[in-house]
């Protein structure tokens, strides 16, 4: 047998790869920053990408299993990984294929079922995230204690009556802000604008969401093909992480908020109502607040500045969030919007 | 030695040892995930330890999947991650 080469794919390669995954039931995910491919003679008989910090599209070639291609394949991939200096990887398999993934070192951190499963190569990678959880919330919470996950691009006066609402309606209040950086909106800025909105609540407490919610890891869009059927994959298996913070935490209630514009908001709220209550979470979804315009909204924020209609904008966010605006640092923000073409993403 | 960034070492196949050393400010942890862990997962750990020592390591953290390699294998792997660790980063 010819000795196999594993080398990252060049110029007019990506045809053979799109063919290998959809011969194996894959379809290539949209994000893909490096993709890789193992050769035997010309042919390619296996293929596997990088997308930030997760490895992505892996398929052997059906005929070829079982010859340790793909741990020589994954072995590249995480040594470009290594170079780009992202230790910490994740990535997301059928159920059946995980066992392969776990004598690679990856470790599991949540399944949906038997469809998917997460999965991350650091061992103890989620139950420190969990552990710094539980050292953010103060010694006794008050019953019941509820959560809210939301990415706040930029914090509206939507957000805060959601938060307001939620607050009021539980002991503690778990605040997730959506740590992954690809909103337009800094992760840093988005976290101290919810602090600094809702700084009038005494009963929340606040965390980052790493890699674990919400994020570029737990999005599945390529072994299920249909546009529908990625999403409501990636809610559920947000929805079985987010049950195993919900449970470590004794969290009991988790907040949804509508999003009447948002085709994918409406499959994740369905996701999650679906998932989190055999948990033993209860999820209530709150009414979007609406002011005479329509509903408040993020995206309605971002298009507003976009256009350059500050009034709008200011109506729609809390005095915190229109003095950020302002600043030095909001201001560079507002530059890039304007070059946007269109700003109606997450 | 001080772990200057994260560096690996080793093949995910039969009988080697893929083993990856990133800065640490807490001493040293070990991470190991193996195919024998029942069998020799003490053994593989105080290999790592001892060698670690030897080059003189006193903080780092090493994840290492092993896939039964022997001794003399994982003190090579474990060596070669260190020394590239240790090493100033390349400008890239």
């Amino acid at each position: 047998m010819e000795e196999l080469e594993i080398r990252g794919l060049r110029p007019g390669e990506e045809g053979q790869m799109d063919a290998l995954l959809e011969r194996e039931g894959l379809q290539r995910d949209g994000w893909l920053d490096y993709s890789a491919g193992a050769f035997d003679g010309g042919e390619l008989v296996a293929a596997g990408s990088c997308a930030g910090n997760t490895l992505r599209c892996l398929a052997v070639d059906s005929r070829r299993r079982g010859e340790g291609i793909l741990s020589r394949l994954v072995r590249h991939l995480i040594e470009v990984q290594y170079q780009r200096g992202n230790y910490h990887l994740f990535l997301y398999t059928k159920g059946a294929a995980a066992p392969q993934f776990e004598d690679l070192g990856f470790h599991e951190i949540a399944r949906d079922g038997q469809r998917a499963v997460f999965l991350e190569n650091r061992k103890t990678g989620f139950s420190d995230y969990l552990q710094s959880l539980q050292k953010e919330t103060p010694a006794a919470p008050a019953a019941p204690q509820g959560a809210i996950v939301m990415n706040a691009n930029p914090f509206t006066l939507g957000h805060q009556y959601l938060a307001e609402k939620a607050a009021a309606a539980c002991g503690t209040l778990h605040l997730f802000v959506v740590s992954e950086d690809l909103s337009v909106f800094p992760a840093a800025d988005r976290m101290e604008l919810v602090k600094a909105g809702t700084a009038h609540l005494s009963n929340v407490v606040y965390h980052r969401t790493d890699s674990y919610l919400i994020s570029r890891a737990t999005f599945p869009s390529y072994f299920l093909k249909d546009g529908d059927q990625a999403a409501l994959a990636q809610a559920q298996l947000d929805g079985a992480v987010f049950a195993r913070i919900a449970g470590a935490l004794g969290i009991t209630l988790r907040f949804l908020g509508t999003e009447p514009t948002s085709h994918v908001t409406a499959l994740y709220n369905q996701a999650l109502a679906e998932v989190l209550p055999p948990a033993g979470v209860e999820c209530r979804v709150l009414p979007r607040r609406e002011l005479a315009e329509g509903p408040i909204s993020a995206s309605v924020v971002r298009q507003a500045l976009k256009d350059g209609d500050w009034a709008l904008a200011k109506r729609l966010v809390p005095p915190s969030t229109a003095a950020y605006l302002h600043s030095e640092k909001g201001q560079r923000v507002v530059t890039q919007l304007r070059e946007m073409e269109q700003v109606n993403h997450h | 030695m001080e772990i200057k960034h994260g560096a690996m070492a080793g093949t995910l196949e039969s009988s080697d040892i893929m083993v990856t050393v990133l800065p640490s400010s807490d001493g040293i942890q070990i991470d190991l995930t193996s195919s024998v862990e029942q069998y020799y997962g003490d053994s593989i750990r105080e290999t790592i330890t001892k060698t670690l020592e030897e080059l003189g390591v006193s903080s780092a953290r090493v994840e290492a999947v092993d896939h039964g390699a022997l001794d003399c294998t994982i003190q090579a792997r474990l060596t070669t991650a260190v020394r590239r660790a240790a090493k100033e980063e390349v400008a890239k």
